[in-house]
């Protein structure tokens, strides 16, 4: 099997569009390019594109115009050396009626031509690890979601793959499986490629490292999560403070007079903190601690609002929903 | 779930960083041999294919029971070759529906997630076509086989006239050529189409087509009204071999050309 040379990247698109044939747009010019190493969050709101892109990327569909390649070659529906070497779990994993793990691991197994010597003891190390050896002959019918999505990881790992592709894995799973994953999906990337999509921004947040962001089958956002953090950073704060409320309500007039502070406001015992767009965050911030200790106030806690993935996306997608509609408003005019 | 840690000690080739891992010699054809198991077991568990051999069973069980009493009650004898080709005529005519329903679900019941699940691994497109054609045609033609045998022994044994073995054999050949035919174009439909009803209802529009276009061909043409009215010959074992040749061929042809038009099309399809 060929590897990858040094300087082709593990998934590049070009300009990969997709027209279904009732002539919904369902994807728009993508350009994306995924690096070795990286941990790939795919994030979109129902209908951005997200798992066409994916069907896109492992062949199942065929691309309206441009090109989806992997490991520097081009994807087509018959690229089954190229399949090899990637482990897929769709959105929803659906399983023949009548097997059990044993039978559907080894068809799967089968079907990426590994020969016995190789299969067998990988499917019973993936059967152990995924702890579904006491039910590898119990018919996968009758499986709870969490057994289910654990058989779809050990299915997506029996060929090895460079590559993992995973629409979803979170989907329908109760707070402990969906810890298991995430734990499983930060152990994996130490060792591999991932693209994972998510609704959920948290996950997304906790075990990715790069994002791209879909809106409307365009991508508008394409690179480290923390680029996008940042990028997204509005300087606005939340601070939960302690004391008799006259001094919290001197505190907070104090503050509001305060150079870079474009708004304050005060509900409870929280300050809500606004920052002007060019202000030096820690020397505000400083200030503003300054006035909570001349108050004699406790800081209990301090929460930057602006940086968490879940914000920087809506306003992403906010921004980029604007633009479209500029875009059409001129056009009009 | 057991701790993800023993899933990732799994023997790695990613990073650069890895030393060298032992180089997995893959079987280019084990995925079309595990598509072609799987589904071969998927049918002769299906109850479709359960019923057709149930109705075909009942049809000689009943031709049987009615020349014996014929024989019997009143009489009357007709020979074997003409109770075998009410039976060879009920096989091909009347399971062609249901024969038709078992390959046009070939691809199609299969659309959807379960598909994805099979076609996103070490899988072309051409592979899994040939796997499934292959699995349907095997279990329809093992079938046909199988009851055409019977009824053929049934007839040799038990009603000791006319039939040879040769002659049997070649019946069920040529009457199986016919039947893999159907298969074929069935399975072709069931690629090109989402559903498995769409797909059964376009197979039975074409062969009626096709049962059109047949009329206007030369007596020459081994057509299926062509192979019916000379299998009562080929059971007493008035055949030639390149009579059978010729059957083969358009038959084998007509099978090829379903095949290559239904795996080209299959592989310019989303799924």
């Amino acid at each position: 099997m060929a590897e990858v040379a040094a300087e082709d990247p593990v998934v590049e698109t070009i300009q990969l569009t997709k027209i279904y044939q009732n002539r919904h747009i369902a994807l728009n010019d993508v350009s994306l390019r995924l690096e070795r190493g990286c941990v790939l969050g795919l994030l979109g709101a129902n209908g951005a594109g997200k798992t066409t892109l994916l069907r896109l990327i492992i062949g199942l569909h065929r691309p309206t115009a441009g090109s989806a390649r992997v490991f520097g070659e081009d994807m087509t529906p018959n690229s089954a050396a190229l399949r090899r070497r990637i482990g897929y779990i769709p959105t929803n994993p659906r399983f023949p009626k009548g097997m059990t793990p044993i039978t559907y691991l080894d068809y799967m197994a089968k079907l990426f031509g590994l020969p016995s010597d190789v299969r067998k003891p990988r499917m019973g190390m993936l059967l152990r690890a995924v702890d579904l050896l006491g039910a590898g002959g119990t018919q996968i019918d009758t499986f709870s979601n969490g057994m289910t999505a654990r058989l779809a990881v050990a299915t997506s790992l029996i060929n090895d793959p460079d590559l993992l592709i995973w629409d979803e894995p979170t989907h329908g799973l109760d707070p402990e499986a969906r810890r298991s994953m995430l734990d499983l999906i930060k152990g994996l990337s130490k060792e591999k490629t991932l693209i994972v999509s998510s609704h959920n921004l948290g996950d997304i947040d906790e075990v990715c490292n790069h994002a791209a962001v879909l809106s409307h089958g365009q991508l508008i956002y394409s690179g480290p999560l923390h680029d996008l953090k940042t990028r997204m950073r509005r300087n606005h704060y939340e601070i939960d403070v302690d004391g008799d409320q006259k001094s919290v309500t001197r505190a907070l007039a104090t503050i509001k007079t305060l150079g870079d502070v474009q708004h304050a406001s005060l509900e409870h015992r929280r300050i809500t903190l606004r920052l002007q767009e060019d202000a030096v965050a820690s020397s505000s911030l400083a200030q503003v601690f300054q006035t909570l200790s001349d108050g004699k106030l406790t800081l209990v806690g301090i929460r930057s609002v602006g940086q968490q993935t879940e914000e920087a996306y809506l306003d992403l997608v906010e921004k980029e929903e604007q633009r479209g509609f500029t875009r059409i408003y001129r056009q009009a005019a | 779930m057991a701790s993800p840690a023993s899933i990732v000690k799994l023997p790695n080739r990613g990073m650069a960083s890895d030393p060298e891992p032992a180089q997995v010699s893959y079987l280019p054809w084990l995925p079309y041999w595990a598509v072609m198991e799987a589904d071969f077991i998927q049918v002769l568990r299906s109850w479709v294919y359960r019923s057709w051999v149930l109705v075909v069973a009942l049809t000689a069980i009943g031709l049987f029971t009615y020349r014996w009493g014929l024989h019997h009650e009143a009489k009357i004898i007709q020979p074997a070759s003409h109770v075998i080709i009410h039976l060879m005529r009920g096989m091909m005519v009347g399971s062609v529906a249901l024969v038709g329903v078992i390959a046009a679900g070939a691809i199609a019941a299969e659309r959807g997630s379960l598909a994805d699940s099979i076609l996103s691994r070490g899988i072309s497109r051409h592979q899994y076509y040939l796997g499934k054609w292959h699995g349907r045609l095997l279990a329809i033609m093992l079938g046909h086989a199988l009851l055409g045998a019977i009824a053929i022994t049934g007839a040799r044994f038990v009603l000791h006239e006319d039939v040879t073995v040769e002659g049997g054999a070649a019946a069920v050949a040529m009457s199986g050529a016919m039947l893999a035919v159907v298969v074929s174009l069935g399975v072709m439909m069931s690629a090109l189409f989402a559903r498995p009803l769409a797909a059964a209802a376009a197979l039975w529009v074409l062969l009626y087509a096709a049962g059109v276009v047949f009329g206007a061909l030369p007596h020459s043409v081994p057509t299926p009204e062509w192979v019916l009215q000379k299998l009562p010959y080929v059971l007493k074992g008035e055949f030639t071999r390149e009579m059978l040749v010729q059957v083969g061929m358009y038959a084998g042809g007509a099978c090829i050309a379903s095949a290559v038009v239904g795996m080209f099309l299959f592989s310019r399809k989303d799924i």
